[in-house]
């Protein structure tokens, strides 16, 4: 509790012309790519359950199209994001469009579609940073109590913190960027054109 | 005749008048307006409980008025949104602004319902319980999602998603939020939206006007701050309907007032005809205001509208007694009304005649037009022959008006020429009216009564196509003897929209069946659960494997063993709903339950009236059943109007022979033909409006043809009164046909056409009986 109302302290103090001076730092280290994919791993800390809900599975980033999120175990699925549309194997799902354009900033790094919803706060050096986002909606805020981002070149790990006590915890590995998409992704991204 | 005083009879009049008056006074007080298009139904059609339904689901329209607010990022638009809110605050015209929608009446609806979530699922989780395994790896995808958060806070409460997914169900339509505030993008803009509900769902002229300076001046504002705002409202369609109307009805009374003031000026040299011609026509319509409203109880709209037609039949009775005064050297006003009194009571009569026809039809309408009519008819016929030969005592005007000698050399000449052309003229003729009345199509689509601003539909349609929730015009009316009738009924009804809106015929639609299942089956929903999860072990497996504890699957169980006699009885249910589903519930009497289902966004409405063939179900789309109405209205009007002309040609025929009585028939009936055949050729709107307009030209018609009947050696003052009274009526209704509303300017056209034709085919009347006599005096 002490350290949260710390970095909290933290956040509400630094000034903003030095929270931008941390995003413009981290911008020029992170690789700029039109395409970006690896795999991810899970970790959701729910009060509830007495053990981690652990899940793997890969992604794959495309700066105009959007996102695709393929969950390969425990249990298969597929969602697709894009800054207005959120499928699922189950259809569209009805989640506010912020969402999407919230996950697919984070992935790609997009600080100035981020700066929009959450205040900034941050800091580190070249070889490592970590950037804390806190939502500016009330509404959200008494969801989501704060995400951190972390990385070097790359995103390397998001944790979100909830509100009511539950994480979630995502780390990323085996990070490319190559110039085409993976054969048959193509026709996922089509999926969620308008 | 010797009976007759002048003095008496204008006392007796005043003492009528001064009765009316007294009465008048007494019954105007009170509400006599009708203006509801389902007045016009004949009472035995209109059931009570869709009438009901009908008038709650329009005046829930009628209130509403959409703001948003747009903005280059959504903290503008939603700051805008704020000042503008406190504006429309400050207004008193709203009952009701929403911005900002608290999370609290959500949480508050979810734990109303919450503690029914082992009797109340949604369809689709319904179907899902068939397979239960699908539906639990649907539960670990959630889960396992990086966006589950809101489910994954509810797992303790839900662990199996059950109530969740009834709860979204319920609330389907999602809508991106900030800061509690729906935010609708749009390309670059983001809009606030602001929902109003007008305090007053009449929508009274003067709060139209007041909103209306609201919109203009919220917009000015907007606009010199260089940001946006999109208002969309019914209201504001009845606002600009009724300013345009405003303005349409000033410009064409002034200059009708005008030509009618120099005309009789300048004809009389004398205010007093003037000034006389008003008297009996307002003592007419006010006479047939009162008296039709201590009949009726309450006058419709249109009555008003087309009664106030009558100006120019009423007007021809004073014209003729003033025009009489330039047919004899020593004229004075017994004289004069003891020459035209014959003529006089005939146009009357037949006149009483036509109307009577209307009385005659179920159509309450139709009725009231006729009494109406008859009543105004009456009283500035008793004006002019009661009153005016004591007010016209010393009247007599020295001068020969011009016109005078322009209408006494046409009435002579313009038939000669006409009878010397007489075939050609026939045949030609019958080529026109054929030819037009071929071309007449029918139109009763109640929307061409209305000519909206493009911007304004502009503006509608792009809110529309943001914000696909509001509800369209037409609903669903659904019932059932006792709730689980009307709930089977409604549930068919809404599985075949469901399909409908996966063939996109419409975007949504809603009916609270959806949400409330009925008693019996929220007890076979509990079983379900029972069967499937609670006493097979399923759920212990699955808790376990999430990893829950012991005692929290031993606490799920207890609660759901506790939850087994709990229902929730729809009163309940509806007390938890927010109002728009409150009002999709129309009630039960005796024991006859009715509900409306909402519709939006309508592609394809002939497959959707479709499903009417479903039991206890009946589509209710307000504009066409009007429509139809019109048409129904329209087709009954043609044959009374036939009626009419029959009924005035039998008493023409029987009162001046029957070669004489075609004679005169014969010019309203051409006139009247003509003016179809006007609308044909210039494919005009032909509907219920122009039938009325028709009969007004059969009552101008009849009054031209028998004054020029027995005009004798008299021709020349009457064709002055017959061309007086025309030009009068011209500027009195024809200017209408200057209107942008489809319907009026019809009107104007029709009546402009029937009149002019009129005074066209008058003067052939009794004309070889004063060619014979004029030559005979020209020979001696």
């Amino acid at each position: 509790m002490i350290i949260l109302k710390t970095l909290l302290l933290l956040v509400f103090t630094i000034t903003p012309s030095y929270a931008d001076d941390v995003l413009s730092q981290i911008a020029v280290h992170l690789v700029k790519a039109d395409i970006t994919l690896g795999d991810f791993q899970q970790e959701k800390h729910l009060k509830v359950l007495r053990k981690p809900l652990l899940s793997t599975g890969t992604f794959i980033y495309h700066q105009q199209k959007g996102v695709i999120w393929q969950t390969l175990s425990p249990v298969p699925s597929l969602l697709l994001v894009n800054d207005t549309k959120l499928l699922t194997s189950e259809g569209e799902l009805a989640v506010p469009a912020a969402f999407g354009q919230v996950f697919k900033a984070m992935l790609g790094g997009d600080f100035k579609q981020l700066a929009e919803g959450f205040s900034m706060a941050g800091g580190g050096q070249k070889s490592a940073w970590h950037l804390e986002l806190i939502p500016n909606d009330a509404l959200l805020k008494k969801l989501i109590s704060a995400m951190v981002l972390a990385g070097d070149t790359e995103l390397r790990s998001l944790e979100i913190q909830e509100a009511g006590g539950n994480t979630t915890r995502i780390t990323f590995t085996h990070i490319s960027h190559p110039t085409l998409l993976p054969p048959g992704q193509e026709a996922n991204f089509e999926r969620l054109s308008p | 005749m010797n009976v007759y005083h002048p003095k008496i009879t204008a006392w007796v009049w005043l003492l009528g008048i001064v009765i009316i008056a007294a009465l008048g006074s007494q019954a105007l007080r009170s509400d006599w307006l009708e203006t509801g298009f389902l007045a016009l139904l004949p009472t035995s059609e209109q059931k009570p409980e869709v009438a009901n339904a009908i008038k709650q689901h329009n005046e829930a329209m009628a209130r509403k008025v959409i703001w948003l607010s747009g903005a280059g990022n959504a903290k503008a638009a939603i700051a805008n949104a704020r000042v503008l809110k406190r504006q429309l605050q400050d207004s008193g015209l709203f009952k009701r602004l929403d911005l900002e929608f608290s999370a609290q009446s959500y949480r508050d609806n979810y734990q109303q319902l919450f503690p029914y979530r082992y009797q109340l699922l949604d369809a689709q989780t319904k179907q899902a319980l068939a397979k239960p395994q699908d539906l639990l790896s649907q539960n670990l995808a959630m889960l396992y999602s990086p966006l589950g958060q809101m489910q994954a806070a509810g797992l303790e409460r839900d662990p199996l998603f059950v109530f969740s997914r009834y709860f979204n169900a319920q609330n389907s339509v999602k809508l991106a939020m900030e800061e509690g505030i729906v935010i609708l993008r749009d390309g670059a803009t983001f809009w606030a939206l602001l929902l109003a509900d007008l305090e007053d769902g009449s929508n009274k002229l003067d709060k139209l006007e007041t909103l209306q300076a609201l919109v203009d001046s919220a917009q000015k504002q907007a606009q010199t701050a260089g940001r946006e705002l999109m208002v969309s409202g019914m209201a504001l369609f009845t606002a600009a309907g009724s300013q345009s109307a405003n303005r349409e009805m000033s410009t064409v009374g002034l200059g009708s007032s005008i030509g009618i003031l120099l005309l009789m000026l300048l004809t009389f040299r004398s205010p007093r005809p003037l000034l006389l011609s008003f008297l009996a026509i307002g003592c007419g319509m006010f006479s047939a205001l009162v008296l039709s409203v201590l009949f009726f109880g309450k006058i419709h709209i249109i009555t008003l509208v087309f009664g106030a037609s009558l100006i120019g039949v009423a007007d021809d009775y004073a014209v003729h007694f003033f025009c009489d005064s330039f047919g004899s050297k020593d004229w004075n006003p017994r004289q004069g009304l003891r020459y035209i009194l014959p003529g006089l009571f005939i146009g009357l009569l037949t006149n009483l005649l036509s109307y009577a026809g209307l009385g005659f039809s179920p159509f309450p309408g139709l009725q009231e037009v006729a009494f109406f009519s008859a009543i105004g008819l009456l009283f500035a016929w008793l004006t002019v022959v009661m009153l005016f030969p004591v007010l016209l005592t010393g009247f007599k005007p020295e001068h020969e008006p011009k016109i005078l000698k322009l209408t006494a050399y046409w009435q002579y000449h313009w038939p000669l020429w006409v009878f010397k052309w007489q075939p050609w003229l026939i045949a030609g003729m019958a080529v026109f009216i054929v030819g037009g009345i071929a071309q007449l199509t029918p139109r009763d689509d109640v929307r061409l009564l209305q000519s909206a601003p493009v911007d304004l539909v502009k503006t509608a349609d792009k809110i529309k196509q943001l914000l696909p929730l509001s509800q369209d015009n037409q609903f669903f009316l659904v019932t059932g003897n006792g709730q689980n009738d009307w709930h089977d009924h409604e549930q068919q009804l809404l599985a075949q929209l469901a399909s409908l809106k996966q063939q996109n015929a419409l975007k949504y639609y809603q009916g609270i069946s959806d949400y409330w299942p009925t008693e019996h089956s929220q007890q076979e929903n509990y079983r379900l659960l029972k069967q499937i999860f609670y006493s097979s072990g399923l759920l212990q497996e699955y808790m376990a494997g999430l990893g829950f504890s012991k005692a929290a699957i031993g606490a799920e169980l207890k609660q759901f063993v506790a939850a087994e006699n709990l229902s929730l009885s729809l009163t309940s249910w509806l007390k938890s709903a927010d109002e728009t589903r409150q009002h999709l519930w129309l009630g039960c009497k005796d024991g006859h339950c009715l509900s409306r289902v909402s519709l939006t966004g309508i592609h394809d409405l002939p497959a959707i009236a479709q499903l009417q063939t479903l039991p206890g179900v009946s589509l209710v789309d307000p504009a066409q059943d009007i429509s139809v109405l019109f048409e129904r209205y329209r087709l009954r009007a043609s044959y009374l109007l036939v009626g009419a002309y029959i009924v005035v040609f039998m008493g023409l025929g029987l009162r001046f022979g029957w070669r004489n009585g075609l004679a005169i028939i014969s010019v309203p009936v051409l006139a009247a033909l003509s003016a179809l055949a006007m609308m044909g050729w210039f494919n005009q709107l032909f509907s219920l409006f122009n039938l009325f307009a028709l009969l007004l030209v059969l009552g101008i018609g009849i009054d031209d043809a028998v004054f020029f009947f027995m005009a004798g050696n008299k021709r020349a003052s009457t064709s002055l009164a017959v061309t007086l009274s025309a030009l009068t009526t011209l500027l009195a209704f024809g200017l209408l046909a200057i209107s942008s509303t489809q319907i009026v300017h019809a009107f104007g056209f029709t009546i402009s056409v029937g009149i002019l034709t009129a005074l066209l085919c008058a003067p052939l009347i009794g004309f070889r009986g004063y060619k014979n006599y004029y030559d005979n005096q020209s020979n001696q």
